[in-house]
């Protein structure tokens, strides 16, 4: 072949036309347009509200943990309650982003992001109880194994310290994965964006271009992580069941903690990520990304997940009884006919019971009730902790110690702050970055399209 | 040399063309995608990601400090239980358990800026041939190649279904 003359080649110069563009990027994109008025409100709202339970928390330190409802023998109350509730709340993201990917359900890219995202916010809002549980806040650094003069080093055989490492693993592996997951989202708002935004964009998205040398770095890192988070997330709740069981508390001395606790904690977060797309998704539309075969899997999960959970409530009651053990059976009794009797059967009929509507294909497509469905899981699931955690420490071996507990304002108002402070860091979210993970979007669109083309793909 | 450009729009033809293009011999190849798609990015990279080592490093790192810590501390600190001994192995497979997967899973990130050239170019600067249409839904392929090949690789793309082929560069 005869090489073209030079001057041939520079006529065949030209730019690259930079025009077009694809409904997904400007369909997701536009999540994050301009905030409106009832957007700054309703954030400068939670703001308010997460500063006014700070001053409460920065009261309660001045004054001490007495104000807190706290009294003998019960020094575990509604911040510990709280603190297991989100922990649970943020194994939904793990579970959809890690072990959905392992499985290879697709399904999962539509709602994966925020499911992460939330994850890594209630992981957030769980650790602001650990400080606020201990009285002496400016000592809580005490957990972690440092020199010290002293020579002192932790107890490694206390489930506090278990719990202390895997929070701390959990947190930080959810937000490496949101992280990681969200680059080539952000090249995207990179490439149309201006201003401030561009700038921000242009930082975290780190060049990414979407070469082949990075796709496949980043496909074996998220396999990676995946396959780490898998186990990751299944540990967490059970060192977090294992603070309890670990003891020779009645009602909290059982094996099966760790597997109830884990159902539980996935039930509870399917219902949490329901709770908040359902609203998400008609405010900004996503109608066409978010459809109701997702939320019909969901559904799917979070029947599975109370069948799990209401299985283990029979069978604590059921060892209560074989195990011929006195105060085992007295403490079961106590759960389901003492004082706490409405903290119990909230419980049950919450968790156990209502999810059962989830049988029928109807309830799973409507959206109003699995609206409902999932608020009353959430009720359920903060009801559960509550009741094993209280009713267990007021009626321990010894008559002499036994006593009751009722939360005290303070503690009230800091756990509906803690709802306040998870929703804050969504909605910040919601408008910088974007809220469904695109690329993986438009993976499953551009299969479709070179099947629709009759490829040999 | 010169820099062609050619828009694609279905990822398994640039599958095709990669082959056909590195099989006469044109290996200054980059290919952008706008989604993860494996078989491109093997068709230009058969070799493994090299990020398995890192989390393999990562991972051995982890569980031998989770030990080595929890047993080297309880000796140095000792707690006497009842006469037990001072260290315990089953509780300690929980702190091993955890550090594997935080070193794994830090270390696996660290890899994927080595591996994949992260932070990359300039800031705010794109590569010559890259363009945000390939952030939308096209693929781009960029080949480096002498100028006497250039008619040649624009007749070649445009044969596997290239949209465009552009000479970004003279």
């Amino acid at each position: 072949m005869t090489p073209p003359p030079a001057v041939a080649v520079a006529d065949m110069m030209r730019p690259l036309p930079t025009t077009a563009d694809s409904q997904i990027n400007r369909d997701i994109l536009s999540v994050m347009d301009r905030p409106t008025l009832p957007y700054w409100l309703l954030l400068g709202f939670l703001v308010v509200f997460v500063h006014a339970a700070g001053a409460v928390w920065v009261y309660q330190v001045y004054k001490g943990l007495g104000i807190a409802g706290y009294s003998h023998p019960i020094f575990w109350g509604v911040y510990i309650v709280t603190f297991v509730f989100w922990v649970g709340i943020a194994h939904a993201g793990t579970l959809i982003s890690a072990i959905l990917y392992l499985f290879r359900a697709k399904w999962r890219n539509a709602i994966n992001r925020s499911a992460e995202a939330m994850t890594v916010f209630a992981v957030l809002t769980a650790a602001q109880f650990l400080g606020i549980h201990v009285g002496r806040i400016w000592k809580s650094y005490f957990i972690l194994p440092y020199p010290n003069q002293r020579g002192l080093w932790v107890n490694f055989k206390s489930p506090l310290v278990w719990d202390t490492f895997a929070i701390s693993t959990y947190g930080t592996i959810s937000a490496l994965f949101l992280f990681v997951g969200m680059v080539p989202d952000l090249a995207i708002a990179r490439d149309r964006s201006t201003g401030w935004r561009k700038l921000l964009y242009t930082t975290l998205a780190l060049g990414w271009n979407g070469s082949s040398k990075q796709w496949k770095s980043w496909n074996r890192t998220v396999l990676h992580l995946s396959g780490f988070a898998t186990p990751l997330v299944l540990s967490v709740h059970s060192v977090v069941s294992w603070d309890f069981a670990m003891s020779i508390v009645p009602g909290w001395h059982a094996t099966i903690f760790a597997p109830y606790f884990v159902a539980g904690a996935i039930f509870s977060g399917f219902a949490m990520v329901l709770t908040v797309m359902i609203p998400v998704r008609r405010i900004f539309g996503l109608e066409a990304y978010i459809t109701d075969y997702h939320f019909d899997n969901m559904a799917r999960f979070i029947l599975l997940t109370s069948l799990i959970v209401g299985y283990s409530y029979t069978i604590e009651y059921f060892i209560a009884w074989y195990s011929g053990v006195e105060p085992e059976q007295t403490s079961f009794w106590y759960r389901a006919f003492g004082p706490y009797w409405i903290s119990a059967w909230t419980m049950i009929i919450c968790n156990a019971v209502i999810p059962q509507i989830l049988w029928s294909k109807r309830a799973r497509t409507s959206v109003p009730t699995l609206f409902v469905v999932s608020v009353f899981v959430n009720i359920g699931m903060w009801f559960e902790r509550y009741v094993i955690i209280i009713t267990g420490l007021s009626r321990e071996y010894d008559p002499a110690v036994w006593g009751t507990y009722t939360p005290a304002l303070p503690e009230l108002a800091i756990l509906a702050a803690s709802f306040a402070f998870f929703a804050m860091f969504f909605v910040a979210f919601l408008k910088l970055f974007p809220v469904i993970a695109i690329a993986e979007v438009k993976e499953l669109a551009i299969h479709e399209r070179a099947h629709a083309q009759g490829g040999a793909h | 040399m010169p820099l062609l450009v050619g828009v694609f729009e279905a990822p398994n033809k640039v599958v095709d063309v990669v082959g056909r293009l590195r099989s006469r011999g044109y290996d200054q190849l980059e290919v952008y995608s706008p989604a993860p798609f494996p078989e491109v990015d093997d068709a230009l990279l058969e070799r493994p990601s090299r990020v398995r080592l890192w989390t393999l490093l990562g991972g051995l790192l982890g569980v031998f400090t989770g030990f080595l810590m929890t047993i080297w501390m309880s000796n140095d600190w000792q707690i006497n239980v009842g006469g037990k001994p001072f260290v315990s192995i089953p509780p300690y497979v929980i702190l091993g358990f955890e550090l594997t997967i935080l070193f794994g899973g830090v270390l696996t990130v660290v890899a994927l800026f080595v591996h994949g050239g992260l932070p990359h170019g300039k800031f705010g600067k794109h590569d010559l041939g890259y363009s945000p249409r390939f952030s939308a839904e096209e693929f781009g392929l960029t080949v480096r190649c002498k100028e006497r090949d250039v008619a040649e690789i624009d007749a070649l793309l445009r044969a596997f279904e290239a949209k465009e082929v552009s000479l970004v560069e003279p």
